[in-house]
């Protein structure tokens, strides 16, 4: 699904769901890091049981990061992935569990989407290449400058793909890296690692979410786990939902969009690779001290609370006066059905739901309104009545035409204000068309300067004539000479800045080129031109037509499936390029009945086979490799080297949609028959099925019961008794190659040491197994006890008393932070000596304009959700009084504020934690937003009659911080969520 | 058995080469296509109508399997080792060699030459009427230019779209062929862009100041006057083809009006535009706004590009402004320079 706007819909529908890290950073102290111990307390006032890592968005993003230079080779590349882990094992600091999940072989049902990832990469690859080269041709001729270009062999993304040497690699690699933090990280010894690499079979948050699963229907699953997931993946709230434990949160990189990106060929920000001038580089800083540094923050991490998500849909979905008993439970998954319409990584959305046009929206309100039609829920455990989706899809139906007709209206009137909006702002840039000149001259007003007096003004007059007409004598030699030369001055016409001919010209190169559309679905007859121009078909050939809905409909039963049940079928996939019109979709209940069983997933190797493109083929072996380029293949047809990509009504090629063939299983196997003898027999390693993994260090409990297998050689499986491990159950089998304690392992990096002194253990583990047929039950388990709520009441009232008092952490009675007065003097002190520039000479900090995207201005929330960064979004400081500071400080602010102090000693070493700076004085100053905070909480009551002393003060020491951070060019001050003017 | 197999497939290509070469014959091909043969054939050959029928792919639409089975049916002897019904490696290579050629026509995709000019040969004669366009979006930043944003009138569209690569539609010229005042040669000489170079040049200019005084490039103008008269100016003369649209054939059966003329302008053999009217002086009109759009741009230029002409891939001398775009040229009504046995229908 459409990852970012899924995200983004949702954060700003529902702003309280997210809530900032808390980060310790480790401290440096005479060149030596001190690791931050891991033990004490969660920084974020509350304490995990399980932290499960969507391994692939960690690996992607540390092997080719988007915002700073690339690992240069594959070490680093792994080293900067155990950094990446130890950073979320900091912040979440879980208590029994760490899952990591690496991508195995996927269902065939997202070999499709793999596979059009996999093409698209390779031929972008190309066509940067082709662009670069381009580019830089022109560039140098011109006479630009470029650094020369490098002879580094691009990281081919495509090698994170299950089966590759690299996958192998990395999976050895962290099992190296587990043996060393259990082995010596305090903050490890008592939590049970699994590891399931590549090698065993699904997709990274599946095997997370089977696991889940398996272990909540064994009796003796601690219903009141607490769970966070780490992924970027929109899927996972989904996920989330469906798993229906009480506490689950999911951790993720602040999204961020439109991150700056040094531009391709010349390696500078600013401009991307189209505008390249090819000027020499600019020196970053005085003495060009910061090259090398990208002018960006370190990506910071929030925590998404699905429990609040729970409570705002709770209010969304409630409805009274039903024909049946309301569960909130099932609501909840049927609203999760009913996002798989807007987009899944397994179908294609249905043409007239779009998320960014209220899709969801829409959906819930058409759930509600035929709830009564229904008579009932849509789901059940992950199983859908077909006869009350088809009602929803009817109402759908119902709407479509209009849908289409208003995304036009909105699309064109998008477009005709953007188009104002650049001749505005051209307009102003470019002044008006005439000036006066001379002594007629505009004046600027108010100056003290006046004008003199006309002088002979007829004079002037005729200058000022002759003038215009010299310039449009001017124009009109220009035309000619570019006749003459058959245009090859073009220079010379562009020269004559004759601002008329420039802007015709400006004018139209504005109005981009429209891709084509032929389906016009705004037009009648949208539906005939949608079927003829996608699945080239006439709209009679209703049989076509049922196919693509029954397919969808099987896909639809799938989904929701595999994220309740698992995969019911490694086999299935949706066939077809595009999705039906939600109106077609008539008489589905006996569309779907069940699916195939006891399916087998793709090997890692025949996996590749079907999603690299034959660029990739070194990945492979060579007869292997061969099979996508020969003539003579018999499965050639599943390797073009260049396809068409519909646009599909989207602006940019990456939206649209990837005209790929599909593969054909069965061909598929039969030709790599005859290539499997060629394997080595490291490639038939890395061709099998593995196992999960799991690791413990001597002072878990279940260590000795573990050591006890393999002294014994315990040949057959055996069950984790339930009491050493906090109730996780499932089956040991002990490893060909184990991890033992007191064996030294190792290093596979050749950076890092081998462990001597080894105290883990490492045994295979599988979950829980339970019989066919059996079905997981999508309910909240018996003693689940809810988390307290967050938003606030509806029938709260303001005055009564008391006012709400919004949370913005997990932790209602969060105290906050201060600063006390030898801090503010100091801080005072410093700013006053050593500020060579002055508060006032820097641009606001490089950041400021990257405020986390759900801001709750945009839809009506229920809670405020600000930012004291905000501040900075005003612009340029109304007064300043800095030096005034202190002592202001001093004369109003003697209670509650300073008083706080004493008491908040831990509290305030966590801010420091925060480390945006380092050291004490920056601490100081993020901890000044914190104090506000806490000195509303405290003196809540008087707070009416205060308030706009308060707001005086607030905005000085906004501006304070500003000026501050960006005065020393420290990065700018941690988001503080803490003040709720409401 | 076997031999009855053989026989049978003999038959049907033997029936479909037979067919292919009346239509040649007779000047035209593809208005009735292989589809009807190969009814006909599965026809008397009952048993294997369920056999091919298994090679279906699910999602393939009855358009798109026809043409595939037509091709599977028509190579079959060439993979002497396939045998109806009994699966084997050659079958599937066959089989991948109808899903390239079929990827390659419906979805757009393309593959290493090897495997197209393989392809290339193994459709020879296969008709898809209305195949759809595809683009890479190599092409689409290519085309990026004011020629592409523009948009055709229908009719025009339809000769412009007979070019998707071996899928065999082609116009065929049954009309009127001018007498050719150049001496005939067999196929442009390479050096005759830079001859003809400095005759395009003149008349750019004075196209140029013609458009000027004209008030500009625009819809309500008389383009052919303006084009005829610059070039008389510069004591040439423009050449005209027009062909019945109804002799053209291959077209997209959905969409044509029968009645219409197709007129190519060319000058001094090189080609400068076509297009398509309601009579012949409206295809004419139209032919010259084409021609004279090639005077937009900076400049103009010759040169010797691809084209088809009768099915074939011919080399032809164009008129080209500065803009890069793909090879989209509308195929060929005449062919100036003499060669082989293009004369037969004007003589």
């Amino acid at each position: 699904m459409g990852v970012p706007a899924f995200f983004r819909w949702l954060s700003r529908k529902y702003p309280s769901i997210i809530v900032h890290c808390v980060e310790e950073k480790g401290r440096e102290s005479n060149g030596v890091r001190v690791p931050v111990d891991t033990t004490k307390p969660n920084p974020n006032e509350v304490e995990f049981d399980n932290l499960y890592l969507d391994m692939n968005g960690i690996i992607h993003p540390c092997t080719h990061p988007e915002d700073k230079p690339a690992p240069k080779n594959e070490d680093e590349m792994m080293v900067a992935i155990f950094e990446y882990i130890d950073r979320l094992y900091n912040i979440v600091r879980p208590r029994r569990v760490l899952y990591m999940a690496i991508d195995g072989v996927a269902p065939r049902a997202k070999m499709n989407q793999q596979r059009s990832r996999r093409f698209r990469a390779s031929k972008e690859g190309v066509e940067l290449t082709d662009e670069k080269h381009r580019i830089r041709e022109e560039i140098i001729q011109r006479g630009g400058y470029l650094p020369p270009e490098e002879i580094k062999e691009r990281f081919d993304s495509n090698c994170i793909t299950p089966g590759t040497e690299f996958m192998d690699n990395l999976a050895h690699c962290l099992r190296y890296y587990v043996a060393d933090r259990l082995s010596n990280d305090p903050g490890w010894k008592n939590v049970t690692v699994l590891l399931s690499d590549a090698s065993v079979p699904g997709e990274g948050e599946h095997k997370i979410m089977d696991y889940i699963r398996r272990q909540r229907a064994q009796p003796n699953h601690d219903p009141n786990t607490h769970h966070c997931l780490c992924g970027a993946d929109a899927d996972l709230i989904m996920l989330g939902l469906a798993t229906h434990e009480p506490n689950f949160t999911i951790i993720r990189e602040e999204f961020k969009p439109n991150k700056p990106r040094p531009c391709a060929l010349c390696g500078q920000m600013g401009h991307e690779i189209k505008d390249c001038q090819g000027t020499a580089r600019e020196k970053q800083g005085e003495h060009d001290e910061f090259a090398g540094t990208v002018p960006v923050s370190e990506q910071e991490f929030i925590f998404i609370r699905l429990c609040v998500l729970r409570e705002y849909l709770a209010r969304e979905l409630t409805m009274a006066s039903l024909p049946f008993p309301f569960d909130f439970e099932r609501s909840v998954d049927d609203w999760v059905f009913m996002c798989f319409f807007v987009g899944n990584d397994f179908l294609p959305h249905l043409p007239s739901l779009e998320i960014r046009e209220g899709a969801i929206d829409r959906l819930v309100r058409i759930y509600k309104d035929v709830v009564h039609k229904t008579g009932g829920y849509l789901t059940e455990n992950g199983y859908v009545n077909l006869e009350r989706v088809e009602l929803i899809m009817q109402a759908v139906g119902v709407a479509e035409d209009n849908i289409f007709k208003k995304r036009k209206e909105d699309d064109e009137s998008f477009k005709r204000r953007m188009k104002d909006k650049k001749k505005r702002m051209k307009a102003e840039q470019r002044g008006p068309a005439y000036l006066t000149t001379g002594q007629f001259a505009p004046q600027a007003l108010g100056r003290r300067d006046r004008p003199d007096a006309v002088q002979n003004a007829r004079h002037q007059a005729y200058d000022m004539r002759m003038q215009r007409e010299q310039h449009n004598m001017d124009a009109a030699q220009s035309l000619k000479a570019m006749m003459k030369n058959g245009g090859n001055s073009s220079a010379g016409t562009s020269d004559s800045a004759d601002n008329r001919g420039v802007k015709r010209k400006a004018g139209d190169s504005d109005s981009e080129p429209e891709p084509e559309d032929n389906v016009r679905l705004w037009e009648d007859g949208w539906k005939q031109r949608y079927y003829k121009t996608k699945f080239d078909v006439d709209v009679s050939d209703e049989d076509f037509r049922k196919k693509v809905v029954k397919s969808y409909v099987e896909g639809l039963c799938w989904v929701l499936r595999y994220y309740y049940q698992g995969c019911a079928s490694w086999k299935w996939y949706f066939p077809f390029h595009y999705a039906p019109f939600a109106s077609d979709f008539k008489d589905i209940k006996e569309m779907f009945t069940e699916f195939e069983t006891d399916t087998k997933p793709f090997k890692p190797l025949e996996q590749l086979m079907g999603v690299f493109p034959a660029a990739s083929g070194n990945f492979l072996p060579p007869t292997w490799r061969n099979l996508m380029s020969s003539p003579d293949s018999s499965i050639i047809d599943f390797y073009p080297d260049d396809f068409a990509i519909d646009l599909n009504g989207k602006k940019y090629a990456w939206q649209g949609v990837a005209l790929l063939p599909f593969v054909d299983e069965r061909r598929l196997r039969a030709a790599l028959a005859d290539v499997y003898p060629d394997l080595s027999a490291v490639e038939v390693k890395r061709n099998s099925l593995g196992s999960d993994v799991m690791f413990l260090s001597k002072s878990h409990p279940l260590f000795d019961f573990i050591h006890e297998l393999y002294r014994t050689e315990a040949r057959e499986g055996t069950e984790i008794p339930a009491e050493l491990c906090h109730g996780i159950q499932g089956t040991l089998n002990l490893d060909d190659d184990p991890i033992l304690p007191d064996n030294p392992v190792t290093s596979p990096i050749p950076m890092l040491r081998d462990i001597s002194q080894n105290s883990a253990i490492g045994v295979k583990f599988k979950d829980p197994q339970y019989a066919d047929g059996f079905v997981f039950k999508a309910v909240l388990l018996p003693d689940a006890k809810m988390p307290t709520k967050v938003l606030r009441p509806d029938e709260w009232v303001k005055g009564n008393g008391e006012s709400w008092r919004p949370q913005l952490g997990f932790n209602s009675n969060r105290q906050q932070v201060h600063l006390d007065q030898s801090g503010f003097r100091a801080l005072g002190h410093s700013m006053n000596r050593n500020q060579g520039r002055g508060q006032y000479s820097n641009a606001p900090p490089p950041n400021s304009y990257q405020h986390g995207n759900y801001r709750s201005s945009a839809s009506g929330g229920h809670q405020p959700f600000q930012h004291s960064r905000q501040n900075s979004l005003l612009g340029a400081p109304p007064s300043f009084h800095q030096p005034q500071y202190p002592r202001q400080q001093q004369q109003r602010g003697g209670h509650g504020w300073d008083r706080a102090v004493q008491s908040q000693q831990s509290a305030y070493q966590q801010n420091m934690n925060r480390g945006w700076g380092g050291g004490a004085t920056s601490g100081g100053g993020g901890a000044t937003p914190g104090g506000g905070g806490g000195y509303q909480q405290q003196q809540q009551q008087h707070y009416d009659q205060r308030r706009d002393d308060w707001h005086d003060r607030r905005d000085n020491r906004g501006q304070h911080q500003q000026g501050y951070g960006s005065g020393r060019g420290f990065p700018p001050p941690p988001p503080s969520r803490r003040y709720n003017w409401k | 058995m076997s031999q009855t197999r053989d026989v049978t497939t003999q038959g049907i290509t033997g029936h479909l080469a037979n067919n292919t070469s009346h239509q040649r014959e007779l000047g035209m091909a593809g208005e009735s296509s292989g589809e009807d043969i190969v009814s006909e054939y599965l026809g008397q050959n009952p048993h294997l109508a369920p056999w091919i029928d298994s090679l279906r792919g699910y999602c393939e639409t009855n358009k798109q399997w026809f043409a595939r089975r037509e091709f599977i049916l028509r190579n079959m002897e060439t993979f002497s080792t396939v045998e109806p019904g009994v699966p084997s490696s050659s079958l599937d290579k066959l089989i991948s060699l109808s899903m390239v050629w079929a990827n390659h026509v419906f979805l757009g995709c393309s593959y290493p030459q090897a495997v197209m000019d393989k392809i290339k040969e193994m459709s020879e004669g296969i008709v898809v009427q209305d195949a759809p366009v595809h683009r890479t979006t190599k092409d689409e930043s290519m085309m990026k230019g004011k020629r592409s944003a523009k948009s055709e009138g229908d009719a025009e569209s339809c000769v412009k779209r007979a070019k998707c690569g071996p899928n065999e539609i082609d116009s065929r010229p049954a009309g009127r062929t001018a007498t050719w005042p150049m001496s005939q040669k067999a196929g442009p000489q390479p050096q005759a862009p830079a001859e003809y170079q400095p005759f395009f040049n003149r008349l750019y200019k004075t196209v140029a100041w013609k458009l000027v005084s004209a008030g500009g490039f625009g819809p309500n103008m008389d383009h052919f006057e303006i084009l005829r008269s610059c070039v008389e100016s510069c004591k040439q003369t423009l050449i005209c083809v027009f062909v019945p649209l109804k002799d053209i054939t291959g077209l997209p059966t959905g969409r044509t009006q029968k009645e219409g003329h197709v007129c190519e302008i060319r000058c001094q053999t090189v080609y400068m535009g076509t297009g398509y009217g309601r009579d012949e002086s409206a295809s004419r009109a139209m032919a010259a706004k084409e021609a004279l759009k090639a005077f937009q741009g900076r400049k103009v230029t010759v040169k010797i590009c691809k084209r088809r002409y009768k099915g074939r891939d011919v080399e032809d001398l164009i008129l080209l402004d500065e803009q890069p775009r793909n090879q989209g040229f509308p195929p060929a009504l005449s062919y100036p320079f003499q060669d082989m046995q293009q004369e037969d229908g004007s003589s």
